[in-house]
């Protein structure tokens, strides 16, 4: 994290930065939502506190934070904006990147008194520190505007249900470019144990217990008479599943069915996920989990970060698994992860 | 009538707020701390039924604040945390807290937590000779036998052991290591723990109707199962 080069070089580096991701969202305006446009800044801000320091960090917050609102939220060319939601956005935009900014001064702050002998090791658990306390940070004041919400719907307000959807999706967007993160920065911690394929299909059926549409997620397994075991995190290993099945929700039409199915091949336990959509055209299938790739994007509908399958492909790989985006018999989407089968003698 | 009392220890005082506005129906008496010290008096001073205690507290780790107050009080402790603590939750409830929220939460379940959390609490204690049914499920702790819709079920030992631990703790999540604690008693945690989860498996298979959409035990990834809560 500390920078060799001078200041004049970070800073112009940053404001360089800064200036052309502006110019090239720009370009994009009317097809990106405001979320993108705040992810984008909110990479250049953590990128300038990451090199640069506090000083620039913040600097580059607010410089971001102006050029948001001129340039990206109705009215355009006004600081002035027109829907109440988009000052959600703008707000909490802000209050990350001080908070991120503020952190990541902390950490470097702490870091450089750190004897060099267990310099690791302690970076390892500093580095844990820092995204809980992110996490942690960033999370209350969603939680805050999540309940207020929901006060006010009880009140009558149907805006406020909209308020309250927008939270979850904000919330999102922190948790995948935490994971990101976590992943980039190798503060990934694994749990490898034998999980039972009966218990992970379970929880994918929970996870979307929640949602309305939730009859369309149909979980079977190839062979249900044999119990089938796995060596994985189990965590992790929902989180990829998850991530394939709201993307799979999302982009099938209304009503028809998202399959999800466990099996064995050879060493491997096997789970799809397919779903009757558009599908991705084959040349896309190793593109969609580069990050950030804008066939990604297009095909999670927008809604996400553009993280979620490059994260799920890389939580697959760190526990000896693989996650492929394959020909589906007919039409829609296939994706398949595989992952180490356990063999079990039956315990007594 | 005892006035039922809740404590809310979290240094946010819109997190307070929107939390006092969540158990405002169900509790009259809401006290409020904003520090663990605080909180610790507080709980002393008002024996309330119900704490609800944020990790991320300025003072003393949650963790702290937990195991001290399970020392002397019986109250319900439900935990406030940021996603990506498994680790964290997992040691508080070992160490006494009854379940947890992770942020950020709905209203609705929240409170939902929080009344199945109190129904369970408020359960007589389970004596011997009692039978326990939830659903069609029905499990009698004299006899040592489990039937389901008045067939019986056959569970090996370990298997009893495991499904006796969790429909006694029926509403509560039970970590890996409570689990493994309660049903091997003595027995270090290490290779034979691992068989926990097969043996969920195996019990799943034999009581629920269809075990990856279960009715019964359900799981609370990470950190262990739940059994149902049942009235």
């Amino acid at each position: 994290m500390r920078s060799a080069r001078p200041p004049v070089v970070t800073w112009s580096l940053s404001i360089a930065a800064l200036g052309a991701s502006a110019l090239m969202l720009l370009a994009f305006r009317s097809q990106l939502e405001t979320v993108h446009v705040a992810l984008v800044f909110l990479l250049v801000v953590l990128g300038a506190s990451a090199y640069g320091g506090r000083l620039l960090g913040v600097t580059i917050a607010v410089a971001s934070f102006l050029v948001f609102d001129w340039m990206f939220l109705p009215p355009y060319r006004t600081l002035l904006v027109r829907n109440p939601l988009d000052w959600l956005v703008l707000a909490v935009f802000l209050v990350t990147s001080l908070v991120a900014a503020q952190l990541l001064y902390l950490a470097r702050a702490e870091r450089v008194a750190i004897d060099s002998a267990d310099a690791l090791r302690e970076a390892d658990r500093l580095k844990d520190a820092l995204l809980a306390s992110v996490s942690h940070d960033l999370r209350t004041p969603l939680t805050t505007i999540k309940g207020l919400a929901h006060e006010l719907q009880s009140l009558g307000d149907e805006r406020a249900l909209i308020i309250e959807e927008q939270t979850d999706r904000l919330n999102r967007l922190v948790t995948d470019l935490l994971d990101m993160a976590r992943l980039n920065g190798g503060a990934l911690r694994l749990d490898i144990q034998v999980n039972a394929v009966d218990d992970l299909l379970g929880a994918v059926v929970q996870h979307v217990a929640a949602r309305p549409d939730r009859h369309r997620v149909i979980v079977s397994l190839d062979d249900p008479a044999t119990l089938l075991f796995g060596r994985f995190d189990f965590v992790h290993t929902l989180r990829i599943l998850a991530n394939l099945v709201d993307n799979a929700l999302k982009h099938g039409p209304v009503d028809t069915p998202v399959h999800v199915t466990g099996g064995l091949s050879g060493n491997e336990v096997v789970i799809r996920v397919s779903d009757h959509g558009p599908g991705v055209p084959e040349d896309e299938r190793e593109r969609i989990f580069t990050p950030f790739n804008r066939s990604g994007e297009a095909m999670t509908g927008g809604d996400s970060s553009g993280l979620g399958l490059s994260i799920s492909r890389r939580l697959a790989e760190a526990q000896s698994g693989t996650l492929k985006c394959l020909a589906p018999p007919d039409r829609g989407a296939l994706f398949e992860l595989r992952l180490p089968k356990a063999d079990i003698q039956e315990p007594a | 009538m005892v006035k039922r009392t809740a404590l809310i220890i979290d240094d946010e005082e819109q997190i307070r707020r929107v939390i006092r506005h969540a158990l405002s129906d169900d509790f009259p008496h809401i006290i409020e701390a904003a520090t663990g010290a605080e909180g610790l008096d507080l709980a002393a001073a008002e024996t309330p039924e119900l704490v609800i205690l944020d990790l991320g507290l300025p003072d003393m780790a949650g963790l702290e604040v937990c195991r001290d107050l399970r020392k002397w009080s019986t109250a319900a402790v439900v935990v406030l945390s940021a996603q990506h603590a498994d680790q964290e939750k997992i040691k508080l409830l070992d160490s006494g807290a009854d379940d947890y929220v992770t942020k950020p939460f709905s209203t609705l379940e929240f409170k939902a937590r929080v009344r199945a959390l109190l129904r369970r609490t408020a359960l007589p204690g389970i004596g011997t000779g009692t039978v326990i049914q939830c659903g069609e499920l029905k499990m009698d702790l004299t006899a040592r036998t489990v039937s389901l819709s008045g067939k019986r079920v056959h569970l090996t030992p370990t298997e009893w052991e495991l499904l006796r631990v969790l429909m006694t703790h029926g509403g509560r999540t039970m970590t890996h290591r409570q689990l493994f604690a309660a049903v091997w008693p003595g027995k270090s945690a290490g290779d034979a723990q691992q068989y926990l989860r097969v043996h969920v498996a195996n019990v799943r298979r034999k009581i629920e109707a269809n075990p990856i959409n279960p009715r019964f035990i359900f799981t609370e990834p990470g950190v262990g199962y739940r059994f149902a809560s049942c009235d």
